[in-house]
């Protein structure tokens, strides 16, 4: 592992004073595995969160660097609503480990979109995560929950899943790679 | 890390004849010359010995006894880098926000002697890494162009001393020897990787830098010959004629040290979903005693007729030195305990080492009318270099110009010009060159004062 990242910083090294730049495709990391849906069953009136929770493997070896920017440059998901009518947002936390997810201040919220009956709707997730997850995004290893956040406001249950189809972040470090 | 890397470049700075320094000149005439030497002394002495037989005078009317140079470049560098803060300096100091390590090794590839009247500009751009569970590219931007295609590094072969006595055209004496070659290849993977901002890496496959380094050292008792075989046109008196010289030498090896193999890393079934394994899987011999030993020899010819002045030699020609006591150990990565591992494969076992044939043809044309021109191709053990250059002198005038062919096949240009008042001459000569780390030519203004 040391040589590995001994290597990504030679290359980073190699070109002087300029930024380093990591565009994380987190939703390669869920796609196939199931956690890129989560399903939601809310029962008449009532709100609930359902989550999923994924690693994130990272370049090592930027500890000491600066954080420019750390923000979701492509973000989507389709609510596909199977019955009942609400609204469903969506939340990403961000830890060191996965049990801390469920503890970790909200990094970016996606105002609640509003489903009824058998539907599909398309959510856009964008947003800057700058400040509030800077020291996770220069550790090795990295752990994220998207919980989608459901209130049934209809007289039936509220039931269906969120599908996430793209997830990009993008990260900014200033030069202090060593 | 960072530490390590000062450590490296600084070693290298004190070490390293790297492969631009054999075009490297001290002299601001040669320099304005584009590195050609009109001489009879430097290069064309230590890579022919058939000159031993040949006057040494120059072969440039008015040529100075010795030139002393004028490191401007030093004074400058050390006005902006004072020595006694070199410690809080930002470019030694690893822990400074502005230390650059493409700068500091571009001092090791270009020391700053001579002052530097266009810089090469630094590389600075975003390097953007794409990474997904099964996708890990990189986009180095306009650095891209600085990755090597071919094999890379440093390599230099030096006689640290040549001394001996001589009686007719026999010489007996001992020299000196040090030799060292380190060279790096990426391989197809590692470089497609590193220059193909689409494809990235592919799962199951391993990148790697080969490696490959040799460092060895002795003395070599000799026995050489040289003398004017046939006289020109112009008589004895002159130096018109045909010579030849030749060295024998028998190599003692006083120590060695090779190392080989590849590092790099491997990925997984999945780029990026599980953490690539280091690939480390060198052999490094080493010899156990002083005990090396070879033949080798020189050769070289003079051709001397009036103002026209040609010559040819080469040296360590079939030089291999055997080592009878040879430690053999493997450097593997052991992913288990994320260490290096060290295996004897065999000990007290011989091997063998070569010196690398280094060699020098020149030519050069008097031609009387205070004009001089030559050239050279020099291979002083790691690749060619050629100079071509031409001086005129005009009462207490010189112009120069020259052109050359580096080490790395680009095209770099001289120019100068001195002025000779009584004894003391100032020349000044200009030259571009490619040695610092960036795809732009740098120009070089070495200045010197002549003795005549």
């Amino acid at each position: 592992m040391k040589a590995f990242a001994a290597a990504l910083l030679v290359l980073v090294a190699a070109c002087g004073e300029g930024r380093a730049i990591f565009n994380i495709d987190a939703y390669s990391f869920l796609a196939g595995t199931g956690k890129d849906t989560i399903p939601y069953t809310i029962p008449a009136g009532l709100s609930g969160t359902a989550s999923t929770v994924q690693k994130i493997n990272l370049p090592p070896g930027f500890g000491s660097s600066g954080i420019d920017s750390v923000r979701i440059s492509t973000g989507n998901a389709n609510l596909i609503n199977a019955t009942g009518s609400g609204s469903i947002g969506f939340q990403l936390f961000f830890a060191s480990d996965s049990a801390a997810t469920y503890s970790a201040p909200l990094a970016l919220n996606i105002p609640p979109t509003s489903v009824s009956g058998a539907q599909t709707v398309p959510v856009v997730i964008t947003g800057d995560l700058t400040g509030v997850v800077d020291s996770l995004f220069k550790q090795q290893t990295l752990w994220m929950r998207i919980a989608a956040t459901a209130n049934n406001t209809g007289v039936t249950a509220l039931t269906g899943k969120g599908a996430l189809t793209a997830l990009v972040i993008r990260v900014v470090l200033r030069d202090k790679i060593f | 890390m960072r530490n390590g890397v000062v450590v490296f470049a600084l070693a290298a700075l004190v070490l390293a004849p790297r492969p631009a320094r054999a075009q490297f000149s001290l002299d601001a005439r040669r320099v304005g010359m584009g590195g050609v030497s009109l001489s009879r002394d430097g290069n064309v002495r230590r890579y022919n010995p058939a000159y031993r037989a040949v006057k040494n005078k120059n072969r440039v009317s008015g040529a100075p006894k010795f030139t002393i140079p004028v490191p401007i470049g030093l004074i400058q560098f050390f006005k902006d880098h004072p020595i006694n803060q070199l410690g809080h300096d930002p470019m030694f100091n690893p822990d400074s926000a502005a230390f650059n390590p493409v700068e500091l090794m571009d001092i090791v590839f270009n020391p700053p002697i001579f002052y530097e009247v266009k810089k090469a500009p630094t590389p600075t751009n975003d390097v953007e890494f794409t990474l997904g569970k099964n996708q890990l590219i990189l986009n180095l931007g306009a650095t891209r162009v600085l990755i090597p295609e071919q094999k890379f590094g440093l390599g230099s072969t030096s006689r640290l001393l040549d001394m001996g006595f001589g009686f007719g055209g026999i010489n007996v004496g001992v020299m000196g020897f040090v030799q060292y070659d380190v060279g790096f290849t990426l391989d197809s993977a590692l470089h497609q990787f590193l220059t193909d901002t689409t494809v990235g890496a592919q799962p199951n496959t391993n990148y790697a830098l080969l490696g490959d380094g040799i460092a060895q050292a002795g003395i070599a008792p000799t026995v050489g010959f040289a003398e004017r075989l046939t006289h020109g046109a112009g008589g004895p008196e002159t130096d018109d004629g045909f010579y030849i010289g030749g060295a024998l030498h028998y190599y003692l090896g006083a120590t060695y040290g090779r190392g080989l193999g590849p590092a790099g890393f491997t990925t997984g079934a999945t780029v990026l979903g599980s953490t690539p394994t280091p690939l480390l899987d060198g052999t490094l011999l080493t010899s156990n005693k002083a005990n090396g030993h070879g033949l080798g020899g020189d050769v070289g010819i003079v051709w001397i007729s009036g103002p026209f002045e040609v010559g040819a030699g080469a040296n360590d020609i079939g030089a291999q030195l055997t080592w009878s006591d040879t430690k053999v150990q493997r450097f593997q990565y052991d992913t288990a305990g994320d260490s290096i591992s060290t295996t004897l494969v065999a000990n007290h076992v011989e091997s063998k080492t070569k010196l690398p044939i280094t060699y020098i043809a020149n030519a050069a044309l008097h031609m009387g009318t205070g004009t001089t021109v030559g050239g050279d191709v020099v291979n002083s053990g790691r690749g060619t270099v050629i100079h071509v250059g031409a001086e005129q002198r005009t009462g207490p005038f010189a112009i120069r110009g020259g052109i050359s062919r580096d080490q790395r096949k680009k095209m770099q240009f001289g120019a100068g010009g001195g002025i000779r008042l009584g004894p003391i001459g100032l020349d000044v000569g200009f030259w571009t060159h490619s040695n610092s780390l960036s795809t732009q030519r740098a120009i070089t203004m070495a200045t010197s004062i002549s003795i005549y």
